[in-house]
């Protein structure tokens, strides 16, 4: 099955294996070009910028598709439930202690600077202990950063209330920063 | 209290008097009747549907990318918004672009028509995290923006608040018509009882009711937010310079009869 636009969203949960996700053969709502007629793309949209910067990688029969046809193969609607998958977001802002990161949902997420520089999970040759002056150094503006979602919109609703009431942001996990060989080969 | 004011070709809303319906009081000197050639610099672009061709502006790619279909949670829907709606997946609403476009060709199409007519536009944004932004793209194309607390009577007291002869905006662009409670913006309900017509971003839990030309569409994104900006931004330079252009055309013209 051809492995749909990854962006940022690597679909992997936990000890399971590492697989893109398959979808189903589903009847489109509309008349939307056969799943054959798209190669594999690897749409490396950085994250907040919503230009179509991936406009040489589409197909030039792009012009004519649906809403429902883009929305069906984009990565927000392949990746299932935003609970526990790793993705891959940017730091656009820092105030203090908190990192607020895009990951190309509808929010940010905010997350605490880690004290220390924490293990990836490869056990890549940045785990060495440092002091907290280079994690300082090390998350800036610009800085991609792996996630685990966990929300996408934190929304609850209040005794009394008619709608539930928004916090504007999504939820996740900081779990380091993002392989800086694998985006360089990626470059 | 009828205070004389000035008549533009354009007639703009008169507004800081008590209820003065009749504009000829005004003294109208013979320069500011409407002639024959300003007529038709007026109404040249309403024969067409889409004079300034602002549907070449974005695309429904441009959209999607820019994170426009992106709505809140279930639970947070507006039950007006439901016709803008495309579905619900997992708890969020994502909204039809299909929808979105056409409402966004007739309200930059609007925008640019008051913009070529010489209206005053005033851009709301009650969002703290794009208000720099929004005060920007309105400096950028000669506009103005109020992106702070509104005051309770600043449309509908505005001749006490301000002094008379004020001139109110001929248009309002809400880029969130959302207020920092989430309520609607009280300019909304300002807007209409004092007869200017409102473009608003609507996201699916904003009331689209007193909006004239709602725009359904993710208001909380930057990216997003800095699509609309841009876009407001190209229609109004784009109307202003086809006006600049017009009327230099006219002027040649008058000039080669006056010869």
């Amino acid at each position: 099955m051809a492995a749909r636009g990854w962006s940022r969203f690597a679909v992997r949960v936990g000890a399971r294996q590492c697989r893109a996700a398959v979808p189903p053969v589903r009847r489109a709502s509309g008349a939307a070009p056969g799943a054959a007629e798209t190669p594999p793309q690897r749409r490396e949209q950085r994250p907040g910028s919503g230009t179509a910067g991936s406009g040489p990688q589409q197909v030039p029969s792009e012009k004519s598709e649906s809403f429902a046809s883009m929305l069906r193969r984009s990565p927000l609607i392949q990746m299932g439930p935003a609970k526990d998958k790793i993705a891959i977001g940017q730091i656009f802002h820092i105030v203090e202690d908190d990192l607020y990161i895009d990951f190309g949902g509808k929010f940010h997420c905010v997350c605490k600077r880690p004290e220390v520089d924490g293990k990836s999970w490869s056990g890549s040759w940045n785990t060495i202990w440092t002091d907290c002056g280079s994690t300082t150094r090390k998350y800036q503006r610009g800085t991609r950063v792996r996630l685990r979602l966990l929300d996408l919109e934190l929304t609850s609703r209040f005794l009394g209330a008619k709608t539930d009431t928004t916090l504007l942001e999504a939820d996740a996990v900081l779990l380091g920063l993002a392989e800086s060989k694998q985006t360089k080969q990626k470059e | 209290m009828a205070v004389p004011r000035l008549l533009r070709a354009a007639a703009p809303r008169l507004y800081s008097t008590v209820l003065v319906p009749a504009p000829a009081t005004a003294p109208a000197p013979v320069a500011t009747q409407p002639s024959a050639a300003d007529d038709k610099l007026l109404s040249e672009p309403l024969s067409h549907p889409d004079f300034f061709n602002v549907k070449e502006l974005f695309t429904l790619k441009d959209l999607f990318d820019a994170r426009v279909h992106l709505g809140h949670k279930k639970g947070c829907r507006h039950r007006f918004m439901e016709p803008y709606i495309f579905g619900c997946r997992l708890d969020q609403d994502i909204i039809d672009l299909e929808q979105t476009m056409q409402h966004l060709q007739l309200a930059l199409n609007f925008t640019a028509h008051i913009a070529y007519r010489k209206g005053i536009i005033l851009f709301i944004s009650r969002k703290r995290q794009f208000c720099h932004l929004v005060e920007c793209t309105a400096r950028a194309c000669g506009e103005y923006a109020h992106t702070r607390y509104w005051q309770g009577g600043l449309l509908t007291n505005a001749h006490i608040q301000f002094g008379a002869g004020v001139r109110l905006p001929d248009l309002i662009v809400f880029l969130s018509s959302l207020n920092n409670v989430f309520q609607t913006h009280v300019a909304v309900r300002d807007a209409a009882k004092m007869n200017i017509p409102t473009v608003g971003v609507v996201d699916t839990n904003c009331n689209p009711s007193l909006i004239t030309y709602p725009i359904p569409g993710n208001d909380d994104s930057p990216s997003a937010v800095e699509l609309y900006c841009k876009l407001f931004r190209m229609t109004i330079i784009r109307a202003k310079d086809k006006r600049r252009q017009s009327e230099a055309i006219e002027e040649l013209r008058r000039k080669a009869e006056g010869n």
